[in-house]
């Protein structure tokens, strides 16, 4: 392609005009759809339910005395209801990756084509102080994605040990699809695991709120009100 | 009984011999209907099958084990009930329990085997390490033992966790090589009842099925009959209300612990363990381990011993970190680490920010200038 960056910006626009406004030199895109930041909330918002549940499950720090509040009940349910909206919204969000728009599809998140490898490769320069110049991209920069995969891998595993311990008590489906977890690993080892990840994806959280506080402020695009309004601006050439 | 007699009585002749009355049978074939968890119509074919049945030949073999699932066997409920199990069978060869000794012991069980149709019950793990050399019996070696005894068998038993899984001789490191039975035997139908000991009321629930069926009971992925090990021990516990209500003891001898409050915190493995614990009961039914105040240790589940460890701990001690580690402590430090980690990066990227000029050109460049005209003219339009 020989055009240039306001060329290309402005073929975009043509193409979809809700989703790009093109201005002097920059470009104003909605990067994130809104199913995607739907999904985002949801994710966030049944991880911080079942987190706060699940560390009461696992560590029951009241014990309420002589006059039942039925807690534990309380904290299951909501536990597993948390657990049944974080799997739709799981769902929800693969199933986006094969329908989305391009900065919300599956190869965002595998480093696999020659210029996503380069992008991961920059990304790591950028981590590592060798350069300041932050990845170029509108969306996930390559080594986000890759991230992101590795974030999904530990919520796979995490539903998957989850659905398997609610099959202990419930039986039914969740014991008969997920039952075989307990071949792989012993009872005990699989509330290990779980426990685990829930450590694992707050330590992800921290990372993930820094990494956008200072790409926000390094690139200056917008980034952490775009997973609010879905708008980024950045430069024309970025698109 | 334990004589080598090659007489054959029906169960219900030798019962009648033994004093044991008519309604004490009965009482035991209703016994038995419930714990295999059939309706009230299988006690009249129970006590059918058991009237016409030959008794069962039984050859008994320990190996690696602390003859506790002798102990239990021995101790079934109340006299009337323990002739009826011992009279149930034919127990042609137990090291624990036989009069014989020596070359006619041996003598039993050939026997035995050479009728075929036996029924092998075994106790204890195998050893394979080093040719089998941690357990020999008449210089023969147990795995020896084990293959020979099978020939022609109708059905292998294992008693308790030890011959089912390998259970605490097979705990880590598992120095003689023990594994359970159901790893070395093949061809011949293997049920398991493990646990630590087994209960005998399984058992013999066990043996009356094969008696009345024709075949083993309906087993679970592990191999334990789901009449006896289909409930988790948590959802059938009398304590499970106050695991509900949020009600733990959190001390040995604490308030919630002398109410009888969930033993949650204290490590009960109740949650893990399959098992019918809290409806049979033990000891004739008079108790069971968390009726007695203390936490179910999970001695049922396949890796007994090391997955059930720390006995007083909710969950397994994180690999690496010591037995007083735990992985909530272990799993802020995670999170507390991350966070220190990208604080200190931040620091450095504000450093090298100020400092400004590129250390090195990145193959890949964006507009900047244009980045920021673009942010400064347009700022608030949109």
């Amino acid at each position: 392609m020989t055009t240039t960056p306001r060329e290309r910006a402005e073929a975009a626009a043509r193409e979809d005009p809700l989703q790009v406004v093109a201005t002097a030199g920059c470009v104003t895109v909605r990067v994130w759809q809104l199913p995607v930041r739907v999904i985002h909330w949801t994710i966030f918002s049944s991880v911080v339910v079942l987190s706060l549940t699940g560390f009461y499950i696992g560590t029951p720090y009241l014990s309420v005395g002589s006059d039942p509040r039925f807690v534990m009940g309380w904290a299951r349910a909501a536990h597993n209801l948390a657990a049944f909206v974080f799997i739709a919204a799981i769902v929800a969000r693969i199933i986006w990756a094969f329908t989305g728009n391009k900065w919300s599809r599956w190869d965002q998140f595998v480093p696999i084509s020659k210029a996503r490898r380069q992008n991961a490769w920059a990304g790591f320069r950028y981590y590592t102080f060798l350069t300041r110049t932050p990845p170029p991209g509108a969306g996930h920069n390559a080594l986000a994605g890759a991230t992101y995969l590795v974030v999904l891998a530990m919520f796979v595993v995490q539903i998957f040990t989850g659905m398997a311990l609610l099959g202990l008590e419930a039986g039914g489906a969740p014991s008969a699809l997920f039952g075989w977890v307990f071949a792989v690993l012993p009872i005990p080892w699989v509330r290990f695991v779980h426990h685990l990840i829930m450590w694992t994806t707050w330590g992800f959280v921290v990372h993930h709120v820094y990494s956008a506080v200072l790409m926000d402020t390094e690139e200056k695009t917008g980034l952490i009100s775009s997973i609010f309004t879905g708008w980024k601006r950045l430069p024309a050439d970025r698109l | 009984m334990l004589e080598t007699d090659t007489r054959r009585d029906s169960i219900v002749e030798s019962l009648l011999a033994r004093g044991v009355t008519r309604r004490r049978f009965l009482e035991f074939c209703a016994a038995t209907t419930a714990i295999l968890a059939l309706p009230v119509t299988y006690e009249a074919r129970i006590a059918e099958a058991l009237e016409t049945a030959e008794k069962p030949t039984l050859v008994w073999l320990e190996f690696q084990d602390c003859a506790g699932n002798s102990e239990s066997f021995l101790r079934a409920r109340d006299p009337g009930v323990a002739d009826i199990v011992l009279d149930i069978l034919s127990v042609d060869y137990h090291e624990t329990i036989m009069a014989a000794a020596g070359h006619q012991a041996e003598a039993a069980r050939e026997e035995a085997i050479a009728r075929g149709g036996h029924i092998v019950v075994v106790e204890g793990s195998v050893p394979t390490a080093h040719g089998g050399v941690y357990c020999t019996i008449g210089g023969k070696t147990a795995q020896q033992i084990l293959a020979e005894t099978v020939q022609g068998a109708a059905a292998v038993i294992n008693t308790g966790t030890c011959s089912a899984y390998g259970g605490i001789p097979a705990a880590a490191p598992n120095p003689t090589g023990a594994v359970g039975v159901p790893e070395l035997v093949s061809g011949v139908p293997v049920v398991n009842l493990p646990g630590c000991p087994m209960n005998v009321d399984n058992l013999t629930a066990t043996i009356v099925h094969y008696l009345t069926f024709g075949a083993l009971p309906a087993t679970d992925g592990v191999g334990r009959p789901l009449f006896a090990y289909g409930e988790r021990i948590h959802d059938h516990c009398e304590r499970r209300a106050h695991f509900d209500a949020g009600q733990f003891a959190l001390e040995w001898g604490d308030e919630g612990h002398r109410k009888g409050w969930c033993l949650y915190k204290m490590g009960c493995k109740g949650p893990s363990t399959f098992h019918n614990c809290p409806s049979q009961r033990w000891n004739g039914g008079t108790s069971w381990p968390i009726g007695a105040g203390h936490g179910c240790v999970g001695c049922s589940e396949p890796f007994f011993w090391d997955t059930m460890t720390p006995i007083y701990g909710r969950l397994p001690a994180p690999p690496g970190f010591g037995v007083t580690t735990s992985l909530e402590k272990i799993g802020a430090g995670i999170v507390g680490l991350t966070a220190l980690g990208f604080g200190a990066h931040g620091v450095a990227k504000a450093v090298q920010r100020k400092r400004g000029g590129d250390a090195v050109q990145t193959p890949v460049e964006i507009d900047r200038s244009a980045l920021r005209t673009g942010s400064d003219e347009e700022g608030g339009e949109r």
